[in-house]
């Protein structure tokens, strides 16, 4: 006879609500809400009421798999993992450390991603290491980095309780990020105001005072035109450009150039509605600005972050309470995963692997050599194993063969490896591929922390035993690692993993299970045990120092609409879905509302194209093709079609374009032209 | 051009249904833009039908069943009766004028009741005008 | 007073598990810093257990016995026990499994959920305040049909379909909800249909609503759906001088009862 209810954090997305789980013998049954957290404020979204039910599915991994003759065979722990130790090793032996890649996993723990890293850069001795944020926040981390210094969300979630305006764009808040875009909502109705700027007209249409379409791929050119108005108004705020900013001269002359008229030759944004909205924004008090993927996912990525940060600098709105940008991080974890160092480039803590400080930092808590060449970042991964420059890879909780552009060139990197392991809970489209499957356990049967988006770090607490002889991460990675002849990896237990987290990462200085423990909302940087941790970043001071302003340029996507290919593609997800699908297909209250794919199709294009709803296309795009249902519905505009990126049947990212933002590496998955051909009925 | 109303009967088979088959018969004049779903007794008449109906553009809503006493099911249209008078209210807290929804009975005999009863609720709902509730949010 | 009550409850939840009549007791505690659902067993430490905030833990309470539990102790406030009367007459719960503490809310609580009956009819701790009235029912008892239709068409664009509502609802007990039947409710909407995701819910809940406020504290967005409910059970109250939670009364509109007199004509 047990009955328990236990505290963790749900593992869909970067809000971080907390639930407890409910635990009748052993059976995870339900979940309810905190009535006490801050984001949650007992309420969640459909996904956290329904987050307990793929825990303790059938068809969990449950054994070892080894593949023999292109057939899967169950395999003891022990034999699984010398040969994956063995495989590494030789890989390692024969082709040098660089010639293996890992990739981390935004769902799993932050201690996971610390211990995963620390294997990759230590043990086996290459920056190879990445993970999912490659695809959806690099050109934040590094557009913000170098605008401020740090790459995260400068605010907090409830200080959007005090915005007067809330600028969003590139983010379907409502649906992306439930319990952010809820608040958003609510403060409205206390009398802040909502700026929507999105190609599509999303939920969150129904609550913006001002709604503004465009074209996707031409942000920089609409951000640089509001900033011509203001400029042009003198609504800037001139007292904090000159005291606590540089590089406003050179910026100012490019915006110059980007009159209304201009922009809305370019973006489709009349004019008149543009300038309402440079001045709402301009003279709020308090205003933020939320964006996600639709401004990060470009060629132009980290163009289009620094553009979002050159308006909240002209505006005086970074450094204080409830204004700021504010990047919404999708997974659960991805803001962990980054804060680990699951990154080719930096130590955990955005500790550069070029700084000669930083590299001996590390080599001597780690006690081991390091290379201070970063690494390669997930397409370049890919592109290498098709080269055969990278030869082995140990992937953990990801999915590339449906989160990644050009799934047929994924494919074909991960069947040119030598040895690929994959370590995950369900069988996915990427393990089928693997030479060894291990069997890992889900945020309900281990001890850990996850880092919501606003840098909040949570507790995820174990309910049950692992299910069947699957196993904590955390604890497959150690016995990887001891295999490899790893040394540092002796941890009893995660908190002990967070308290040598805790003394090389500054910006958790001061985290410790303790403290979260005892109720603690800890925000990073947490600098020390006596640090109550930190609501908005840059108050008084930019971590840099001085804010930079970046004169940007208005730049076309990598690929334009043409006569072969003449509608834009643009990806992204639905509430009820979440990423490739892995654990909310299996969830059938999730399933049941969104159970096929489609393409979005604005009626005006679909009236050209003699197509009604639900009939079905075929999508090409210069890299594949697909066949889909249509969902005709004025939410894209015309000449736009929209594609959510979840279903493996009609994988969106078949079609999506490879090409990278040249700075940060990320793929330009908002943006490709395709052609659509109905198909005979 | 003037507004036709669209109307939604649910009729019980062994009465209201019987009724408008013999009102049919008689020829009497009646209204044409009436569509009759057959139901085995008004008691099957979930309230979600009558708001499916209004939801998707319907603009007038009967509920017909044999008179009290006189259910084949004995006591179905005991619970038709009770039910109705919460939807109506329901109706009327949510904005939705309760006299575009209608419960009442006719005998398997009293097809000039029943042509009578139709054309007063047809000229009713003429005169409250077509649909406003249906539609998604744009 | 307050802290006075809370050992006072204390107390008695250590001499009923002492005293081994019941397999644990149901309450709330503080753990981790935060205030949540605990089932207390014999040897827990009872300094944990916290009356506030409120959670309705009759939904809980089948959860708890479902471990095999043969009889539990709940402290629980008015709504408590009301959900718990329509649990035992719908058989969700056996009411013999339960023995039922109740305390009287504060005017504070009772304000909050803007209470109608914020009291148990058996009090053990606390002191009876009046219900309140919510200033929100005049308003929308003033709006004309067309107004009011606007209003509810605009509170429930805000709705994300999370069926938070459903399931933090102690009397939504349905395995097969109507509400998940695509020939109701279009699937995969936000928001979801209007009226008839929010229509049908209400019409539910006109039987059994006992006005615990949990399905507005689960939604996200601030509805006031017990407004509509409380305006329902009015109704009931009215027509069939029925009220949910009250402990002898069927629930009207799914039973006939053998002396029920109903007049001819609608
Ligand atoms: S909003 Fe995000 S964190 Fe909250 S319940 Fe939904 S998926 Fe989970
Ligand atoms: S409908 Fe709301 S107030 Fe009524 S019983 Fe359910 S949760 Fe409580
Ligand atoms: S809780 Fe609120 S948002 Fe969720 S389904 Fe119910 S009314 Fe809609
Ligand atoms: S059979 Fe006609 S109303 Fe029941």
């Amino acid at each position: 006879m047990s009955y328990e209810s236990v505290l963790t954090t749900c593992p869909y997305c970067g809000c971080g609500c907390q639930f407890y789980l409910q635990v009748v013998n052993g059976n995870i049954v339900g979940v309810v809400p905190d009535k006490t957290h801050p984001i949650a404020e007992g309420a969640l979204c459909i996904k956290g009421w329904n987050a307990h039910v793929f825990v303790q599915r059938e068809d969990r991994l449950h054994k070892p798999l080894i593949k023999e003759n292109g057939e899967f065979r169950e395999a003891e722990w022990d034999e699984a993992l010398d040969l994956v130790a063995e495989k590494l090793g030789e890989i390692k032996e024969k082709h040098g450390p660089d010639a293996l890649a890992t990739l981390c996993s935004a769902k799993c723990t932050n201690e996971e991603n610390y211990l995963l890293q620390k294997l990759t850069r230590a043990t086996i001795g290459t920056n190879n290491v990445d993970h999912c944020a490659r695809l959806c926040h690099a050109s934040t981390v590094t557009g913000l980095a170098h605008a401020f210094g740090s790459g995260a969300m400068t605010n907090s979630v409830p200080e959007i309780d005090d915005s007067d305006v809330i600028l969003i764009t590139g983010s379907n808040t409502i649906e992306q990020h439930p319990l952010i875009g809820s608040r958003m909502v609510k403060a409205r109705e206390r009398g802040a105001k909502i700026i929507l700027i999105d190609p599509r007209r999303v939920p969150m249409r129904l609550f913006s005072d001002l709604y503004l379409q465009f074209i996707p791929g031409t942000d920089v050119a609409w951000l640089n035109g509001m900033m011509h108005v203001i400029l042009k108004e003198k609504l800037h705020d001139k007292k904090y450009i000159k005291e606590r900013t540089e590089g406003f001269e050179a910026f100012e002359k490019v915006v110059k150039k980007y009159d209304p008229k201009t922009v809305e030759k370019i973006c489709g944004i009349p004019a008149n509605l543009l300038e309402e909205a440079a001045r709402m924004f301009a003279k709020a008090e308090r205003g933020s600005i939320f964006y996600s993927m639709g401004i990060t996912q470009h060629i132009t990525g980290t163009d289009n972050v620094k553009s979002v940060a050159n308006l909240a600098m002209l505006t005086g709105n970074v450094g204080k309470r409830a204004a700021g940008v504010n990047p919404l991080r999708g997974q659960n974890n991805v803001q962990g995963a980054c804060d680990m160092g699951a990154l080719p480039n930096v130590y955990p803590g955005y500790q550069a692997v070029a700084n000669e400080d930083a590299a001996k930092k590390f080599e001597k808590a780690w006690g081991t050599k390091l290379s201070r060449e970063p690494g390669l970042t997930i397409v370049e991964i890919s592109n290498a194993a098709r080269k055969g420059d990278v030869k082995g890879m140990y992937i953990v909780g990801e999915n590339p063969m449906i989160s990644d552009p050009d799934i047929e060139h994924v494919r074909q990197g991960l069947e040119a490896l030598d040895f690929l392991v994959v370590q995950d809970i369900f069988m996915t489209e990427t393990a089928a591929l693997a030479d060894v499957v291990l069997p890992a356990s889900s945020y309900a049967e281990k001890e850990g922390t996850f880092t919501a988006t606003d840098r909040r770090v949570q507790r995820v607490r174990k309910a049950i035993e692992p299910v069947g002889e699957s196993r904590e991460d955390w604890k497959i990675v150690i016995d990887i690692a001891k295999r490899l002849g790893g040394k540092g990896c002796d941890f009893e237990s995660p908190a002990e993993i967070m308290d040598e987290l805790a003394s090389l990462a500054p910006i958790y200085g001061g985290v410790s299970f303790d403290r979260l423990d005892a109720g603690e909302d800890l925000l990073w940087p947490v600098k020390e045990p006596g640090h109550a941790g930190t609501e908005f970043l840059h108050e008084g001071q930019f971590t840099r120092g001085k804010g930079v302003f970046s004169p940007i340029e208005f730049r076309e996507a990598d690929e334009l609409p043409d006569k072969e290919y003449p509608y834009i593609l643009t990806t992204g997800r639905l509430m009820f879905q979440y990423h490739t699908g892995t654990m909310t297909r299996r969830t059938p209250a999730l399933e049941s509302e969104s159970p096929n794919p489609f393409v979005e199709v604005n009626p005006e294009d679909a009236k050209e194209l003699g197509i009604k709803n639900g009939d079905w296309l075929e999508v090409s795009s210069r890299r594949g093709s697909i066949k889909i249902q249509s969902r005709v519905a004025n939410i894209v505009g015309k000449g736009v079609v929209f594609i959510p990126f979840h279903y493996a049947e009609a994988a969106a990212n078949v079609l999506t374009n490879p090409a990278l933002d040249p700075d940060s590496k990320i793929p330009e998955l908002k943006v490709c032209a395709v052609a659509m051909k109905p198909l005979p009925k | 051009m003037t507004f036709e109303p669209n109307i939604l009967a649910f009729c019980c088979n062994w009465c209201s249904y019987a009724a408008a088959d013999l009102a049919g018969i008689g020829r009497m004049d009646q209204p044409t833009n009436i569509k009759i779903v057959r139901v085995m007794c008004s008691g099957r008449v979930k309230p979600e039908f009558v708001i499916k109906a209004l939801s998707d553009g319907v603009d007038g809503v009967l509920i017909l069943g044999c008179h009290i006493g006189d259910c084949h099911y004995v006591t179905g249209n005991h619970r038709t009766m009770k039910r109705f008078q919460v939807l109506e209210r329901l109706l009327e807290h949510i904005g939705i004028d309760p006299r575009r929804i209608r419960l009442d009975w006719a005998s398997a005999a009293e097809a000039e009741p029943f042509s009578n009863m139709i054309r007063e609720f047809t000229e009713q709902i003429r005169e409250l005008g077509p649909n406003p509730y249906a539609g998604s949010y744009a | 007073m307050l802290v006075l009550m809370l050992e006072d409850i204390r107390k008695l939840v250590k001499r009923t598990l002492d005293g081994g009549k019941v397999d644990g007791v149901l309450a709330l505690w503080r753990e981790n810093g935060r205030v949540g659902p605990h089932l207390f067993v014999k040897g827990d430490d009872v300094s944990t257990l916290e009356i506030d905030p409120k959670y309705n833990l009759a939904a809980v309470a089948i959860l708890a016995l479902a471990s095999g539990a043969k009889k539990i102790a709940l402290i629980g406030r008015g709504c408590d026990e009301r959900a718990l009367v329509e649990l035992f007459k719908r058989y969700q719960i056996d009411e013999d499994a339960i023995e039922f503490i109740g305390m009287a809310c504060s005017a504070e609580q009772a304000q909050a959920c803007e209470c109608d009956i914020p009291y148990p009819t058996k009090i053990q701790f606390g002191e009876k305040v009046d219900g309140v009235v919510p200033n929100e029912l005049k308003n929308v008892d003033d709006m004309s049909l067309d107004e009011r239709f606007a209003y509810w068409r605009d509170v429930f664009a805000k709705c994300i379909k999370c069926y938070g509502c459903k399931n933090a609802c102690p009397v939504c007990v349905c395995q097969d909800c109507v509400l998940e039947d695509p020939m109701w409710v279009k699937k995969g909407e936000i928001p979801p249909e209007f009226p008839m995701f929010h229509l049908i819910r209400a019409y539910h809940m006109a039987d059994r609503c006992v006005q615990c406020h949990e399905c507005e504290e689960a939604c996200p967005m601030d509805i006031p759906l017990t407004l509509l409910y409380r305006q329902l059970r009015q109704d009931m109250k009215d027509l069939f001088d029925y009220l949910p939670g009250a402990s002898d009364a069927k629930p009207p509109l799914t039973t006939v009862l053998e002396d029920e007199k109903l007049e001819e004509g609608a």
